[in-house]
Order: C-alpha cells, then structure tokens, then sequence
C-alpha cells in the first residue's frame, strides 16, 4: 500500500500541481500486487518442491505415524494426566488416524491446487470457445450461448455437485475437476463474451474488418493478445471458484480419502470433532495454506486487472 | 496588450495572463497550453478556433480549474472580475464555480447524470450555490391547500373539480419552488416543459446541449465558456442551437467564450476571434478583421479552407499540426508549416504585435524592420 | 415511462422457470445415469457401511414399488414433475415417513435469514468502503484502514467459519460454537430473549461470510468509481461546485451501484454455495446443515429434496434483484421497447 500513498500525491484536485513520481507510466507488468501472489505461489511450490525432496511423504498415509502429537515445541493435554509432546520427527505434529501433518502438507497441497487449475482450465477453455462464439456470431448462436450461461450462473454449482457426488459417492481428484469444470465455463462465457464485443467496435478490429482481413485472423491477431490480461484475471478467478468448490465438497466428505488433500483433512477433522479438543494444527494448518493461497490469487487477480486497466492503475 | 483596456470603453471581465499547461507523459511533457493570454469584455462574445489537438479544450479547462491529470497549470494567472481564480482555496472556488464561471461542455450526450431527471440536475447546481430554495414548511402548505379546497359548485363537472383537488394535492405533497424558474430557462434555451421529468437518455443529442446550455446560464455567471458545444450535432441542429446559444448570451447578458474548429460557424455568432496553434494564441482580432483581413499565414490557411467563404478550394490543412507537442520548434511555432519561414523566424519567437486597432498578430512579417519581405511575401501569393 | 419493459420481464422470467426445469431435470437425470437403480445403490452403501442389511431384496422391492421406480422412465419423469409442482418432495428415507417438505420448511428460514442478513451487510459495507477508498477526500487513514479490513477477502467462507469458531467460539468463549439459538428454548417463540438468542447465534457465522465477501465488493465499487470519475458528467459536475459530497452519492454512488447489483445477482449461487458449508461448520439449524446431514445418513431423497429447494430460492432471489434493478436504472424501463 505504499506505493499507492506515493502515487497519490500525483493527483492533485484540478492537476495545478506538477505530477510526482512517474510510478504510474512504469511497465505494468511490474505491479507489486501481480508480483508478491505470483512470489507468494513461487515459494509454496518451491517448499512442496523442498518436501518432496527431502521429505517422507508416505507419512501422509494412515498409520504411518503416532497419533495425536502436536507440533514440534507444543504440548496437547489429551486426557487428565495424558500429556502429548510434540517430537522433531512430526515437525507440524500428527493427527487422529496417525497422519504426519507436513507430509499431508506436501501432498495435499499440490492435490488441491491441481484440482483448480484443471477445473479451471477446462472452463477456460470452454469459456473461450462459447465467448469468441457469442460474441462473434451472435444471433440465435449469441441467445442460446447467454441463456445458457445466465441459467448456469443462478444455479449454485455446489448443490448439483452435491447430488451428483451422492450417487457416485467419493470419487478421484480428476474426475472431481472435471465435475466442477461443468460449471466453471459459465463466467469466463460471460465476460469474455462482453470482452469479444467491446473489442469488436474498437478501432483497430474494425479497421481490420473494413480491409478485409478474415475474421478468424481478427480474432487471433487482433483480439486475443488483447484480451490477454483479460483472460488471465479471468483464469486466476475460475481457479480460485473451482478450488473453493473442491475444498466444499471435500469438507462434506466427498473427497479421496486414502491420500488426502487440504480440504479432506479438515473434513477428517472436522469428523473427530478437532475443534471442541483442541487439535487445532489438524485444521489450522490446512487452513491457514488455504488462505495464503487464496490471497495469493487475490493479488494475482488484482494485479492483472489493474495491468489491462490503466485506469484503475492510475488511481493508484 | 494592456492598452486595449484604457482605450475600450468596456470592462475586462476574463482576463488570462501567461497561461501555460501541461500534459505529463513519460516521454516528457506535452506542451498544451503555452504562454497565452487574452481578455474577455463584459457582453463579449470571444471565439476560440483552431484545428483539433491545438489545446482549445485545455485553455477552457485551465481557466475552469478543471483540468484533469496528467494536466496541470505550469504559471499563469486567470482573474474574473478581478478575482485570482488560482488563488482561490478550495471552498471558495466551489462557491466562485458556476456563478464566475460556467461551461457548456464538449460531450454534451454524456455530460447529464444519467440517474438523475433532468429537473434534479438543474436543482441541485441552482440549490447548492443558493441554498435550499426556500420552501415553506410543510404546515404553512397544508394552510393553504385546506384554505384552496372547497365543496363541489352546482353544475360543475366532476372531472374539473377533481383534477383541481389533485393539483391542490400535488403542490401539497411535492412542492417544486423552482419550476418556475426552471420553466423559464428552458423557455429561454427553446426547450418545452414536458421534459422537466424526464432523463437525459429520453432526450435528443439537441435537447441536451439545450438542457447544458440553459444550466450554463442559470445562475447568470459572468463568464460562460461553450467547448464544441455544438460539435457533437448534426449541421441543421448545429445552427440552430449556436443561434440559441448567442439569444440566451443577449438576453441574460453574460460574456461568452465560443470553442469550435468551424470558422463559418463561429463566424455568424462571435464578436471576436483567436485563432490557436499548437498551444498558443496567433491572432486575436474582431470578426471582420479576421476575414477582411487575415494577417497571421495560419489563420490565412484557415480561413482559405472554409468553402462557404471562398469559392471551393482543395482543403490545404491535411497535415495538423507537425510538430512533436514535447519538443516545439525553435523560435516561432508555426515555421515548419509556413511557407514565408525565413532564418529569423528560427531564432526568435515573435511577440504579439498590434497591427490596428483591436488586431494582434504573432509573426514577424508584421514587426516594421521586415515590412518589405512582407509586401514580397504578401504579393507573390496574390499572383499565384 | 418508468414501468419495466415486457421483454425485459419476459426474459427474467424465462431464465428463471428454465432454471427451474434444468435443476429439476438434472436431479432427476442424476440418480439414473449412475449404474444401478438409486435404491439398490442406496441399499448396496447401507450394507457396505453396516456390514450386512437383513432382507436386501425385500427391502429393494418393497421401496421400489413405493416410489415407482418400475415405471417407463418418462412415466417417472412426469409424475416426477407434478409432484414437484405440487412441492411435493417424497419422504426422507431415512426419517421415514418425515416428509422432505416438512423438514426444508423448518431448516430453509434460517437459511435465508443468515444470508439475507450477511449479504445486506457485505453488500452496505463494501460498497461503502469502495466508495471511500476511490473518493479524492477521504482522510488517508481510512485510506489506510479499509485494505487492511479486507486481507480476508476471497478465502471461502468455510475457512474463515472454522478460524472464527475456534478463536471466539472456543478459545475466548464469547459466541456460542453451534446452532441458531440456544438449546434451553425447544422451539422458535416471539420472546426478546430468544431474539437475543439468535443474533447472538447468528452472529459468527454472517461475519464467516461477511468477512470474505465484503471485500470483493469493496474491489468491485472502487473499480466502478474510477471508472464513473471519468465520465464526463462528472467533470460537469466539478464544474457546476456541487458540494463533495452530494457529487458523491448522487453522481458517483448512484451510477457505481448498478453494476454492482448486477454483480449481485451473479454472485448468489456462489454465495448460496458457501453459506451451506458456513451452516455445516457451525450447525446451523438451515438448509446446509439439513443437507450435510442427508449426506451423513444416505438419503438420496432428502438430498434431491433440499437442493432443489434452495436452488429454487436462489434463482428466486435473482429474479428479484433483477427484477428490482429497473426501478434504479431508469435506462432500462425503455429498453426493448
Ligand atoms: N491526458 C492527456 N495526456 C497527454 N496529452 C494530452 C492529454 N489530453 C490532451 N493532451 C494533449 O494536449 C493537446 C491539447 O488537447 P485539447 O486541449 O484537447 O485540444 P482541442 O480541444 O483543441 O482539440 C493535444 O495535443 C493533446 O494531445
Ligand atoms: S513568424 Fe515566420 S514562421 Fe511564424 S508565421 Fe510568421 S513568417 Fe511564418
Ligand atoms: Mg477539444
């Protein structure tokens, strides 16, 4: 935020001042928020990397440790008199069925964040598709396309998930992207379609079309590099929705269970009632990786707006 | 310069000094504004022409305060009235805004609020800089509508005296001490009342610069200033709405700035001209001078492509203006587009210079020690 | 003038029954396309989990007859339809013979109370933060103070229910960890007390959702404003010395809120999606709850039942808004005219 406290005093009421720092003309890929959520996801992999390496990760499977040991340095009074250490080789500690917490990390991790780029690229890809479609057909194309994604829209995906994951019970993580990509083409349909026809009665695409360029050439040669910040905000969004929806519908239950990932561990914890005894680095730690990825998205995603937004860059 | 005022009866009520604006980008400041300066009589109409890009709009906003970033005012000093209006602080500029200084502005289609009705817009700049219209309380109107109300007469149609209840009844419920007012202005601007409830997007492009010039004039300021008020319209409306604009001037009695980059046009409504290139003033004369007798080669150029004046020729501006707005040419700003440039012109900017009464010109054909190369100048052009 | 175009109405009204349908069918289609019939499914996971169930067979037959699974599918399909018509939603196997509508009409109240609630303060909040942040004359320490408010955003709901229970409900004890009022009243009465009861319940899990929402919409305002400070009314009205803040909510405000609602009526079935996870993890006595409980004890019907429901009340909720934004817009009512 600092940098904004800088810029702002470019803008001064009625412009009678001289302008300041010339922050706002720099390349607008070095946006600080842009870059701090691609570092924040940069360290993550690097560490799962790390663990991976150096780390034993069947100790993610059950029983492969001792039960219930709080993180190296705690201590968790289980019983009365029943007092748990935490041991150096459970760094984070361990959890009901015997799981290591950092070995759950370093696998489940990567599983749930491979669960939204699936499911977020799939209905990218959709999405670009019907978009470019609708937006450069229109028509009765254009009607079906929109009416299709308003009724995708109001439906909240996490119900129709639901009942079609109550028949097929728990099911792997692909097969899991792939249901939630059934409903993360809707939005990218929505905006890059608005984003195809704004761009459509833009000057240089209609200097293109007067001069007969074809219009499969307009759209990869004029519109698409365009539209690629667009496209990528719009990506980073769709992935953070898919990894809320998966990590939804692990905490009902309906995640794999033998090798967890994020979201099944807090389900595990949730169903051993961690909370009201205290575990909390069972769910916590799930928790708080969660969240540092989630803002990491965040940032990414406000970077990319404010970079394919000179505007929003300049009120900065 | 400053003789003008003594030997004109009329009082100066704009008088612009030394104004210079810039655009800041990375490659370096856009010159938009350059040391220009100008007076406004009171009851004037000044006309402000040159081609698109030569920093019209931004002379107009610099004298409105208005100007946006990356712009700002370099120096310059702009009084009303005698008022310094950059040294104004903030509030007091609030207050001084519309009743110094009003603007007609260039995007009227996009210059109403959209959600607000056209009544509501024109409220709230007559209530804000004249406090709430006074209004009487909601008792003294409720005394008069149960004074107003009155039984059926004998005979009379019960439609009438129904409808005379609902008015009774309006005027109690939403009373508008404004309307009138209101009514007035767009009786002035050529507007009918029906669109006193309206939005802007149920009005024609013509029906709103009407509506943006009768809020220009509401608060009767001294100095209104039209930036391509009419530019945006289509030729027939464009006339007629220029025609309302100078009967509205006449009848309320303000000083007017005319922006535009149509020399007929402005021709038919202006009492004077300036003539702008690439940020600065070139000439500044009366109307018939300028086409009697045009001094400075721009406006020469300009006025030899208007087709209605002159027979019609091949439009000679094609090129605009040549120059980098970062990196002006040396000495005078004109010299890479005109064809009498000699060396001195390179070297030194040429002052304003009073060719007669009124009439000022920038270029150094018009300073006494070059009044031969002028004449040579002047006739090879009157024999090609 | 003023009233909502026909089309407009028309085509609300169209995405909205085609909703329905396509909800309805999908839990229709569901069921069937898995291998199997839903009951022998049904019982085949019972036995999986108790180990053994007596009877299989019989049970399998018996159930079948009763919910006419031996019908032609289209039989199926439209009895299926009428029955929804009429909500009639079948009976929760397992509570048999509780039917479902009983039980979504007891749990879908405090559904819409918490997300009703929750969405008018997020939606007042950050709306209002976005305002300020993009206004030229807010203080700079609220400038400061409001990103900083809003680190929360984008986490799921879900997350920020378990770190609010754990922090205020269990380690500080001062907001109760489950349901939407206290065990001591057996059931809802129109008492202060228990009204009391009910914020104090209630108030965790809308601050779940309230806190990584508002945010989002805080972003989304402030893009609005910048945008809305470009155009060029507003520059008329700089001119004009309208005062600060009227330019505020009546120029800038006003026209940055109708996207805003637009974006609204987008975002509720995500929202809806996330308050069902928010009612698992306080226990809330709503619809999610009722649904993660269904999922708990196998019951298909119970499942359909309830999601369907609450698919229902959200396209509902967006046909309202969308249905409500004419009358703020005034540029819609002459559209399709
Ligand atoms: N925001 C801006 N950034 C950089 N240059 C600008 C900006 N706005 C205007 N200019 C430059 O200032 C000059 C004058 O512009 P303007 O006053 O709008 O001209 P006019 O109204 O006569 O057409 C132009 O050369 C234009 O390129
Ligand atoms: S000063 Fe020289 S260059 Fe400039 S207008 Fe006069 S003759 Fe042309
Ligand atoms: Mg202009």
């Amino acid at each position: 935020m600092a940098a904004e406290a800088k810029t702002k005093a470019a803008v001064v009421a009625g412009g009678t001042k001289k302008a300041g720092a010339f922050n706002r003309f720099d390349n607008p890929w070095l946006n600080w928020k842009f870059l701090a959520g691609v570092s924040i996801l940069g360290i993550i992999f690097f560490l799962i990397f790390l663990g991976n390496t150096f780390w034993d990760t069947s100790l993610a499977l059950n029983a492969s440790a001792p039960l219930n040991l709080p993180p190296y340095g705690m201590e968790y009074q289980k019983g009365k008199n029943n007092i748990l250490v935490g041991v150096p080789e459970h760094p984070l500690g361990t959890e009901n069925s015997g799981r290591d917490m950092l070995a759950l990390l370093i696998v489940g991790t990567p599983r749930t964040l491979g669960v939204g780029a699936i499911a977020a690229s799939v209905g990218m890809l959709v999405g670009i598709f019907l978009g470019f479609l609708a937006g450069f057909l229109g028509g009765w194309i254009d009607d079906v396309i929109r009416l299709a994604t308003d009724i995708t829209i109001t439906i909240p995906s996490l119900l129709v998930l639901i009942v079609i994951q109550s028949v097929l019970g728990s099911v792997d993580l692909i097969t899991m992207a792939l249901l939630i990509s059934m409903f993360a083409w809707a939005t990218p349909t929505r905006y890059i379609r608005a984003q195809v026809l704004t761009m459509r009665e833009s000057g240089y695409v209609q200097m293109a079309r007067l001069s007969g360029v074809p219009t499969r050439n307009i759209m990869f040669r004029e519109i698409m590099p365009n539209l690629l910040p667009y496209l990528a905000a719009s990506y980073i969004g769709n992935m953070t929705g898919a990894i809320i929806s998966a990590v939804g519908l692990e905490v009902l239950g309906f995640g794999p269970q033998r090798i967890p990932s994020l979201g099944v561990a807090i389900f595990f914890s949730i169903e051993a009632a961690a909370l009201l005894r205290n575990m909390w680095w069972w769910w916590g730690i799930p928790t708080v990786i969660l969240a540092i990825v989630f803002i990491a998205l965040l940032l990414i995603n406000l970077g990319l707006d404010e970079i394919a937004n000179p505007r929003l860059r300049k009120a900065n | 310069m400053s003789e003008q005022r003594e030997t004109g009866s009329e009082r100066v009520v704009l008088d612009v000094d030394n104004l210079r604006i810039h655009y800041a980008t990375p490659q370096g400041d856009v010159i938009a504004v350059s040391d220009i300066s100008f007076e406004l009589y009171e009851g004037e109409t000044l006309g402000l022409v040159g081609e698109s890009g030569c920093g019209k709009s931004t002379t107009a906003y610099g004298i409105l305060q208005l100007v946006q970033p990356p712009g700002y005012i370099v120096h310059g000093s702009i009084e009303v009235d005698g008022t310094e209006v950059l040294n104004l602080t903030e509030e007091e500029l609030r207050k001084f805004r519309w009743t110094g200084l009003s603007l007609i502005p260039q995007g009227a289609m996009n210059s109403l609020n959209p959600t607000m009705r056209v009544k509501a817009q024109i409220v709230d700049v007559i209530e804000s800089h004249e406090g709430k219209a006074n209004y009487e309380s909601f008792r003294e109107r409720l005394s008069v509508f149960l004074r107003k109300i009155r039984r059926p007469r004998r005979g009379e149609p019960l439609k009438k005296y129904l409808g005379e209840w609902l008015r009774n009844l309006t005027l109690l419920l939403r009373y508008e001490p404004l309307k009138e007012r209101i009514f007035d202005l767009f009786q002035a601007v050529g507007l009918p009342n029906r669109i006193y409830n309206m939005y802007p997007h149920e009005l024609s492009g013509g029906m709103k610069q009407r509506v943006c010039i009768a809020m220009g004039v509401a608060l009767h300021p001294t100095v209104v200033i039209a930036d391509e008020a009419t530019s945006a319209l289509d030729v027939v409306v464009q006339r007629i709405v220029a025609q309302t604009l100078v009967e509205v001037k006449d009848e309320i009695g303000v000083s007017l700035i005319v922006i535009g980059h149509d020399m007929g046009l402005l021709a038919q409504i202006v009492d004077r001209i300036a003539v702008m290139y690439a940020g600065k003033i070139v000439e500044i004369a009366p109307v018939e001078n300028v086409y009697a007798n045009p001094l400075h080669p721009y406006t020469q150029l300009l006025i030899d492509s208007i087709p209605s004046i002159k027979e019609r020729k091949p439009l000679k501006i094609t090129e605009g203006i040549t120059h980098d707005p970062r990196n002006p040419p040396s000495g005078c700003i004109f010299r890479l587009r005109c064809p009498f440039a000699w060396e001195h012109c390179a070297l030194e900017e040429p002052p304003q210079i009073n060719v007669e009464a009124k009439h000022e010109v920038a270029c150094h054909l018009f300073d006494e020690q070059f009044e031969e190369r002028r004449s040579n100048a002047f006739a090879a052009i009157a024999n090609s | 003038m003023g009233g909502l175009s026909l089309n407009y109405i028309m085509r609300r009204l169209l995405v909205f029954f085609l909703t329905l349908w396509v909800a309805a069918t999908l839990i229709f289609i569901i069921p069937r396309l898995a291998p199997g019939d839903p009951i022998t499914a049904m019982v085949a996971r019972m036995s999986q989990q108790a180990g053994f169930v007596e009877n299989a067979d019989l049970i399998i037959e018996g159930w079948k007859e009763r919910f006419g699974l031996n019908d032609p599918v289209y039989v199926q399909y439209l009895r299926y339809m009428g029955n929804l018509l009429r909500f009639d939603l079948g009976l929760a196997m397992a509570r048999f013979p509780s039917p479902v509508s009983q039980l979504v009409s007891r749990a879908l109240p405090w559904t819409i109370g918490l997300v009703g609630i929750a969405t008018l303060i997020f939606f007042t909040v950050g709306n209002l933060f976005g305002a300020l942040l993009a206004w030229t004359k807010t203080p700079k320490l609220v400038k400061v103070l409001i990103p900083m408010s809003m680190i929360f955003t984008s986490i799921p709901p879900l997350l920020a229910g378990l770190l609010l229970v754990y922090i205020f409900g269990f380690l500080l004890d001062i907001f109760p960890q489950a349901y939407a009022y206290h065990h001591s009243f057996r059931q809802p009465e129109f008492t202060l007390k228990f009204i009391g009861s009910v914020l104090h319940h209630g108030f965790l899990p809308a601050m779940a959702i309230v806190l990584v929402t508002f945010g989002y919409w805080a972003l989304g305002m402030r893009g609005m404003m910048v945008t809305i400070e470009g155009e060029d009314y507003m520059i008329l009205a700089q001119a004009k010395g309208l005062k600060p803040f009227y330019v505020l909510y009546r120029y800038m405000i006003r026209n940055a809120i109708l996207p805003q609602m637009t974006a609204l009526a987008v975002s509720i079935g995500t929202l809806v999606g996330g308050s069902v996870l928010v009612e698992v993890i306080f226990n809330y006595n709503g619809m999610g709850t009722l649904i993660f409980t269904a999922i708990r004890e196998q019951d298909f019907n119970l499942i359909q039942g309830t999601s369907f429901i609450l698919i229902v009340t959200s396209a509902l909720a967006v046909l309202i808004i969308d249905l409500s934004y004419p009358l703020i817009d005034p540029r819609i009512s002459l559209e399709g005219k």
